[in-house]
């Protein structure tokens, strides 16, 4: 009696100092790694709260000697934050918000029916998320400028004589058109994780819902929407970080009203180029304080974003039960 | 025998019907595949077997048959070089990030204290490094301590091997020099390439949360070890996921900004020459989807088929 006693006790001491050790070893390799990855945010937000002279004093490590927020306000200015601001949100989240809809339709069109072609699309689905935007540039560029179903607009433009082929570059449509077809920026990515997520919903509730006389898509917005929570989740987030940080394709179609991200990657021109009179000089060091600013003021909202999503985003993931 | 018939026409007519709807799903997807993909990405193709001439009407080519291949492979001295360094990097990287990532999203999957503070943290690659400003921080005219001179290695920063000195680390054990470099050259990658992980442990956080508890009790109670747990339990149910996982990151190595890819933007962005840099991404994709579809297939021989 006394020995099993003594066995416990000793295996649930085993148990707790080896909780304790795996629990050291976890924080410090948590800790390591998030040093990696913060360096960069410290880094940003020491230089951007430091006065100009702070960059030549070699005593100023991180904390700035001269807090001033002045390198904000010429950040502001450069990056003409409210109106660039407005344009990302007009043109950019909006299209972001269209694409997660659209993905999840032809997502579920793929995950749970059976036709023909099914396995090339499938196939191309794939292509789609292996080419790069780059690859097609200029073809996409000359199909944004004329844009036509399948040469039918032109026909009929050249035979009334009028150009019926709207021109979409320089508009928000630039955007949207592509993210309603499903096939905006990263779309492919998006709809291939939705189609891996329906898969492995469970059939027997959209099998029983069909029963009751629902048809496929009273199905999908009923029962298959409410339960996948965490996949439209997921696609937001990524959505919108994706769409908010893209310089390549609003580079491309736009020739001015650029978004944020864009007007960040010229930063150094219009600092260069002069604010109010003011020229600063393209690479000295006390740009880098405006350009940490910029760089802040730009990321600032995704930030806020992930932060308010983040609580949700987990919450959202622990009450999946019935996946698996 | 005629209620048999009667059964099967019925049946088959649900199914015409649910192929039916299931097409009308795809179709806004298919419309655009076509428009803005599979269009724009012949002609494409058509550029990189042709003369293409940028004028004010618009673009005109002109076909020259294999000539800008012949060019690539034959006489540009970089691009045969910088095909094998890509392939070479991809084989380095992907068991690196994959392995990297799920070991990081189990960790933060568990409970603990202070889980959420970690999980922000970890998703601040997804939003500081698909952007410009990673580009921006690594760029020459911002402070040079963030970037070690190795910057041609990877797409992502490379400031981390410059906060520790692994190189003297390792000198010190006396190692052969060829020993040292590869040790070296992981360590060193592990730290650029925690910046290619935040999508890939978010995904993997998902696919984790999906797994049901039962199965771990169960397995409690059957006497299994963590060990055994993790690979009879974890690994097999997070088979999609993984799959997913590679698919994601095998594309992100291969459109890194570097390399091949690097080379021909620049034609194309600065020196707008459309044709031979056709010809130059096309060649690498050819290589590259081969490499992905066999890794892939041994993935799905070897793997998926044994967990199912």
């Amino acid at each position: 009696m006394k020995i099993t006693k003594n066995k416990l006790t000793s295996r649930a001491a085993k148990e707790a100092a080896f909780k304790f050790v795996t629990g050291i070893i976890r924080w410090a390799f948590l800790l390591s790694i998030s040093y990696i990855l913060l360096y960069p945010m410290i880094y940003m937000i020491s230089s951007a709260f430091r006065d100009a002279q702070d960059f030549v004093d070699p005593t100023v490590v991180w904390v700035p000697k001269n807090f001033s927020v002045n390198n904000f306000v010429i950040a502001f200015k450069a990056l003409d934050y409210l109106k660039t601001f407005w344009n990302t949100f007009r043109m950019e989240i909006i299209s972001a918000f269209i694409e997660i809809v659209m993905c999840s339709i032809t997502a579920y069109g793929l995950a749970r029916f059976d036709f023909k072609e099914k396995k090339l699309l499938m196939g191309m689905l794939i292509v789609t998320i292996l080419v790069p935007t780059q690859m097609i540039m200029l073809p996409l560029m000359v199909n944004m400028h004329y844009l036509d179903i399948f040469g039918i607009l032109g026909f009929i433009g050249e035979k009334i004589g009028t150009e019926l082929r709207p021109n979409l570059l320089n508009t928000a449509w630039a955007f949207y058109v592509p993210s309603i077809f499903a096939v905006g920026l990263k779309a492919g990515l998006f709809t291939y994780m939705y189609v891996q997520f329906f898969k492995g919903l469970p059939k027997e509730l959209e099998e029983a819902a069909s029963i009751d006389g629902a048809g496929p898509v009273k199905t999908f917005l009923t029962i298959v929407v409410p339960s996948s929570g965490t996949i439209f989740l997921t696609v937001t987030i990524f959505s919108i970080i994706w769409h908010w940080n893209d310089v390549y394709l609003s580079g491309l179609f736009l020739s001015r009203d650029y978004p944020l991200s864009v007007q960040l990657s010229r930063i150094f021109t219009i600092l260069n180029s002069g604010i109010d009179g003011v020229k600063y000089g393209s690479y000295s060091r006390s740009t880098v304080g405006i350009v940490m600013a910029a760089c802040l003021l730009v990321i600032l909202p995704m930030l806020i974003m992930y932060c308010i999503l983040q609580k949700q985003f987990i919450k959202s993931i622990d009450r999946v039960g019935i996946v698996g | 025998m005629a209620e048999k018939i009667k059964k099967m026409k019925k049946k088959k007519g649900v199914e015409q019907l649910k192929s039916r709807y299931g097409r009308l799903f795809v179709l806004p997807w298919e419309i655009g595949l076509v428009l803005f993909f599979i269009v724009p990405l012949v002609t494409s193709i058509i550029y990189s077997f042709s003369n293409v001439i940028l004028g004010n009407g618009g673009v005109t080519t002109e076909w020259v048959g294999l000539r800008w291949y012949d060019f690539i492979i034959n006489s540009d001295p970089k691009y045969l070089d910088q095909v094998k360094d890509a392939v070479a990097n991809f084989l380095v990287q992907l068991p690196i990030i994959v392995a990297l990532s799920l070991i990081l999203a189990i960790i933060l999957n568990q409970k603990f204290a202070g889980r959420m503070m970690a999980r922000a943290i970890f998703f601040l690659p997804v939003i500081i490094a698909t952007g410009v400003i990673l580009e921006l921080l690594t760029s020459e005219y911002i402070d040079v301590s963030l970037v070690t001179s190795s910057a041609e290695s990877s797409g992502a920063g490379n400031y981390g091997s410059s906060m520790i000195d692994f190189d003297a680390i390792l000198g010190n054990l006396g190692l052969p020099e060829d020993i040292t470099k590869i040790i070296g050259d992981y360590i060193g990658s592990i730290f650029n390439l925690l910046w290619n992980c935040g999508i890939q442990i978010v995904l993997f956080i998902a696919g984790l949360q999906t797994i049901p508890d039962q199965l771990y009790e169960v397995s409690k109670v059957e006497g299994a070890s963590k060990w055994e747990e993790f690979w009879y339990i974890t690994i097999p149910m997070l088979g999609n996921s993984i799959l997913l996982v590679m698919v994601y990151t095998m594309i992100d190595i291969f459109t890194q900004k570097t390399g091949v890819m690097k080379s021909a933007f620049e034609l194309m962005d600065e020196k707008l020459v459309y044709d031979r840099s056709s010809a130059m991404l096309w060649f690498y994709f050819i290589i590259v989807a081969a490499i992905m579809s066999l890794v892939l297939a041994i993935y799905h021989r070897f793997c998926l088929k044994k967990w199912n």
